[in-house]
């Protein structure tokens, strides 16, 4: 898939949790959303181009991908 | 539920319409003893007791006029024969209907109305269904001393513009019946009653022909006319139907009910069922008149396969068919994997067969890459309704409007796109409710016959959430929230948030006015209006959800009203107008690839075992590519297999080239529909469907109400689309049995808490059920969210306004947004095959004329559409209807190419496409677009391939 609409989707997933009370809660809500409603390739392709190093994601959501790569889920 | 033939008579009509009182009132009618409502007529009151007294200008579909004379009774203390259908019981009333003076005025009426009607009743359509001749009969009439030589009506002409009814003047008895339905029943207004005395007449509009008036077509004057005057063509070509089955339109989320009138297995007309839930015996041009396509001559009714999109077809046997597609969908899960193929479900189609092909994709596929055309509709609806209150679903009935104060609709167009709806709220308006309209265009509901808006936000396309946050801003900090309301029902946390980020001064009317276009004072007197109504209802519709911020919106539309603490009662709520017929009952059946039937997500363990036990197969627990995920994963070499059931993704779905390159890349798609759509175009298995009058199954509206789909002739092509379903899956390996769709409907019953009271037989019972139907609600729930929400306290969601990437540019300066048109449906798949193309047979570009006087365009001239996704070649209309910088067109006719222009941008939560804004440019042209020129090639190769199938079929047979 195109790695660049994925990223665009996780940014902006990212931006419409960016008013959640704390960071963290903002993170784990796109996280979780991202669990909830991408299917595991589109999961694998964005952690792929998340380990690469360069990427567009905003702070939020590469936390969130960041949190994907580890393992988590569905965390809220 | 079984399809119940009943011998075919008119619909029992009982004078006037229902009314309710707490209080009832005894009186005597020829003797007998009869209580009813305190406020009925004695007509009605009579024919509820079985006591049948003469009428021709009364009907219960409309308020009593009191013009035909007919209807005169004597009252014991009262002076003259006053006429029962304006004379209101009274407690203690004594009534006679028959008596010899009585039988004396009423044939003196009679002998009137017959010496200026012609004497033609045994070559007349309404022979043997005629209210005149009824009466005739029923007042003994055997004699007009008055003659037939008189000055009279006879030679008046008729008036064939429209497609579906003709006007006979001739035969009129000017009771007003049709100019009463026109107002009351649809609210257009455009029949009238003009001159007087002998010289009076029913006129349309300015004296038009009813093709060039007003007239929107609903046929609700036909059904009033008590003669022969308004009668539909095919009722004259055909004669009268000998019987009748009540089933459901397959057109909008309306859902009406329909008698479908039968001569054998032909469908002459459909008449709206008085008894119909959802529409009260109202209808709309396409429900009762644009169902030819059924019969339609580009149905496929064979199978056919090919190897290559370039290969003619070829048509085999069903059992060819599905064991072709079987193959090449287990060859491809052979080389690329048990993800590369999916399938997507139709809310065209009925939740049986929904829910069949969801099945058959997560237990016979083995993965669970299926989606629905929801997805590029109301899965945002779906979304932040779950989210703030626990259901994704509307929370109201339709009748519910009918207590509203105060109507704001958002982003919904409903005098196009849920007509009969749209007459309920009209009507509900001229009672005096106010409405508030949300649009960038301004509709028809703006601005019509006896309906005006009290305001007009007037909004930029996608600053949707800047305003509903302005608007709460404006309620929270003018002190009108519902506090009472929101401590007892709502999550306080999250109430404390959402307020503290609402009253920001950022989301102030002031300062969102930039960003809007509204100005400031009119959002804060609207949202004054809004939360001070006893009771505020929120109507909306694609205009919300099809946003880069739809699903946001929907959670704002919550909020507001959660503040204002307009929920869990009736004329109140959010309520979704859904846009195809079936578009909540796809969803409900476990359409998206994230959830199983209800709701429920596929990682919950307990849910997906209950599923597994059932089905006798593992689920996987992780969701499956959406439909743009699909289309991404197929361009990318990922995706390989499609089965695609009634719907048309190349012209429907958003950027077509995108599109038209990801199915181009599939290996193997199965499309199953009426005819060789677009999609099908580019198919390598054609599965013919069956039409909503070939089958049985339910659909759910709007309003969460399953109405039963009936079968009234055998399919064209030997099956029922859910049989066609579990052909496939039986021949992928995975073996389904069922023998009618109501053994479907029980396992859907067994599997969902929500569904577990609805049955056939419930539903033959009861007509229709609005879900939750279960233990606690046995008949189904009108009203959502009553003493507590679904997901226990409301959950307000902080909604910040985030500006869509779709922005105007010195190069695409102007936003384009999307609708849709009155006479024709979606693809237009169905609505183009018949006469509804007289109302419009290609889509338009509608430009303010300050945009078209900058750029040289005058009104007819071809523009060229451009956006960073594509180009196309529309006509221009030039109207203020849309506000400077704004165009706005619909996606009816596949060559209009539409979905070329609009981009792949799309809702963050669910990635719903964002149709309603895309950046272009506009000018004068004078070719087509290369898109259209390749779409032309591309249509008549396929044409051609499909003709070469049918000829070599034809050389078989001969």
């Amino acid at each position: 898939m195109d790695v660049e609409k994925l990223v665009r989707m996780a940014n902006q997933i990212a931006v419409n949790f960016q008013y959640d009370p704390s960071k963290k809660q903002a993170v784990d809500a796109t996280l979780d959303h991202m669990s909830r409603f991408w299917s595991p390739p589109m999961r694998e392709q964005i952690i792929v181009h998340f380990r690469e190093g360069e990427t567009e994601l905003n702070e939020i959501a590469s936390l969130a991908v960041s949190g994907l790569a580890e393992g988590k889920r569905h965390v809220i | 539920m079984s399809t119940v033939y009943k011998h075919y008579r008119r619909a029992t009509d009982l004078g006037t319409p229902e009314v309710t009182s707490d209080k009832d009132v005894t009186l005597t009618i020829d003797g007998k003893q009869v209580t009813v409502p305190d406020g009925t007529t004695v007509l009605r009151a009579a024919a509820l007791d079985g006591i049948n007294i003469p009428k021709l200008c009364a009907s219960d579909m409309l308020e009593p006029f009191g013009s035909c004379r007919l209807c005169l009774v004597e009252i014991q203390d009262r002076k003259g024969l006053p006429a029962s259908c304006t004379t209101v019981v009274a407690e203690g009333m004594t009534v006679t209907t028959q008596s010899p003076r009585l039988a004396d005025v009423r044939r003196n009426v009679m002998e009137l109305y017959i010496s200026d009607h012609p004497l033609d009743c045994l070559t007349c359509p309404t022979n043997g269904d005629c209210e005149l001749q009824d009466m005739a009969g029923a007042v003994g009439l055997r004699d007009v001393r008055y003659g037939y030589e008189g000055s009279n009506h006879l030679d008046t002409e008729k008036d064939s513009s429209n497609p579906y009814f003709t006007f006979d003047p001739s035969k009129c008895i000017v009771c007003s019946r049709c100019v009463r339905a026109c107002e009351e029943v649809q609210g257009t207004f455009a029949l009238t009653i003009d001159g007087r005395g002998f010289e009076s007449k029913v006129v349309a509009s300015q004296n038009q022909p009813f093709l060039d008036s007003e007239c929107v077509s609903c046929g609700a004057c036909v059904q009033a006319c008590p003669t022969a005057t308004l009668t539909e063509n095919a009722l004259i070509e055909k004669g009268q139907p000998e019987h009748h089955v009540i089933t459901t339109c397959a057109y909008c989320g309306v859902g009406c009910s329909f008698r479908a009138e039968m001569k054998g297995e032909e469908l002459t007309r459909m008449v709206p069922n008085k008894d119909g839930h959802a529409n009260h015996g109202h209808s709309c041009v396409k429900g009762r008149f644009a169902f030819g396509y059924a019969t339609h001559k580009d149905r496929i009714t064979t199978p056919m396969v090919r190897e290559s999109i370039r290969d003619p077809w070829q048509e085999v046997s069903w059992d060819e068919a599905v064991g072709f597609a079987a193959e090449k969908l287990k060859e491809i899960q052979k080389k690329y994997g048990q993800g590369a193929i999916g399938g997507i479900t139709s809310s065209r189609c009925t939740n049986e067969e929904t829910y069949l092909v969801q099945k058959l994709v997560r237990a016979a596929f083995g993965n669970n890459n299926v989606d629905t055309c929801a997805r590029v509709c109301h899965s945002p609806t779906g979304y932040g309704l779950k989210s703030t209150m626990g259901e994704s679903a509307g929370t109201q009935a339709f009748d519910s409007v009918m207590k509203a104060d105060v109507i704001m609709l958002i982003g919904a167009n409903p005098t196009e796109a849920h007509p009969v709806f749209a007459s309920q709220m009209k009507r509900r308006l001229r009672e005096g409710a106010k409405l508030i309209v949300v649009d960038p265009r301004a509709i028809d509901m703006v601005r019509s016959p006896h309906v005006e808006a009290d305001y007009f936000l007037g909004l930029l396309p996608g600053t949707n959430v800047a305003l509903i946050n302005a608007m709460a801003h404006a309620v929270l900090s003018e002190g009108l929230e519902d506090e009472a309301f929101v401590r007892a029902r709502c999550e306080e946390v999250a109430y404390r948030n959402w307020r503290e980020f609402i009253l920001d001064d950022e989301n102030s009317p002031e300062s969102m006015e930039s960003h809007t276009g509204v100005a400031a004072e009119k959002v804060r007197q609207a949202a004054r209006l809004f939360a001070v109504a006893p009771n505020a209802a929120i109507y909306f519709g694609l205009g919300v959800s099809e946003h880069s911020q739809g699903s946001t919106m929907v959670m704002g539309i919550a909020n507001l009203a959660m503040a204002t603490g307009n929920l869990g009662r009736e004329g109140v709520g959010v309520n979704p107008l859904r846009g195809q017929n079936n578009v909540q009952g796809s969803c409900d059946m476990g359409s998206f690839p994230h959830e199983l039937p209800g709701y429920r997500h596929i990682s919950d363990p307990s849910v997906r075992k209950l599923f597994e036990d059932e089905w006798n197969v593992e689920l996987l627990s992780e969701p499956g590519y959406r439909i743009p995920n699909m289309f991404d994963a197929a361009v990318s070499g990922q995706f390989k297999g499609l089965y695609v059931q009634g719907e048309d993704v190349a012209q429907s779905d958003p950027d077509t080239q995108h599109v038209e390159k990801a199915l181009s890349s599939l290996e193997c798609m199965i499309v199953q529909d009426l005819f060789l759509n677009e999609t099908a175009k580019f198919a390598h298995v054609f599965l013919p469907g069956s039409s909503f009058l070939e089958k049985n199954g339910t659909f759910t509206n709007a309003e969460r109400r399953i109405s039963p789909v009936r079968k009234v002739m055998e399919p064209m092509a030997g099956l029922e689309d859910w049989e066609a379903t579990q052909a496939l899956s039986n021949a992928m390996g995975y073996p389904m049995n069922y023998s009618h769709p109501s053994e479907i409907m029980d396992e859907i019953a067994r599997l969902t808490p929500t569904f577990s009271g609805v049955s056939f037989k419930k539903l033959d019972r009861l007509g229709s059920i609005q879900w939750p139907c279960n233990e606690q609600a046995a008949e189904g729930t009108p009203t959502m969210h009553v003493d507590e929400f679904v997901r226990g306290k409301g959950l307000f969601r902080v909604t910040p306004f985030v500006a869509t990437d779709e922005r105007t540019t010195s190069k695409y300066p102007l936003l384009l947004t999307t609708g849709r048109i009155l006479s024709q449906y979606n693809v237009g798949a169905q609505t183009r095959r018949t006469e509804n193309l007289k109302w419009h047979d290609e889509d338009v570009l509608e430009i303010h004329p300050h945009d078209a006087e900058q750029r040289g365009i005058e009104a007819g001239d071809w523009v060229g559409l451009k956006s960073r996704a594509g180009e196309t070649v529309l006509r221009a209309v030039i109207t203020e209807r849309v506000q400077p910088s704004v165009v706005y067109t619909t996606f009816h006719h596949p060559f209009s190419g539409a979905n070329v222009v609009t981009t792949d941008n799309s809702d963050w939560a669910t990635n719903c496409p964002e149709y309603k804004v895309t950046a272009v440019q506009a000018q004068k042209v004078t070719r087509f677009s290369d898109w259209q020129e390749h779409f032309e090639k591309f249509e008549k190769e396929q044409i051609d391939l499909l003709q070469q199938a049918q000829n070599s079929s034809e050389k078989v047979v001969s």
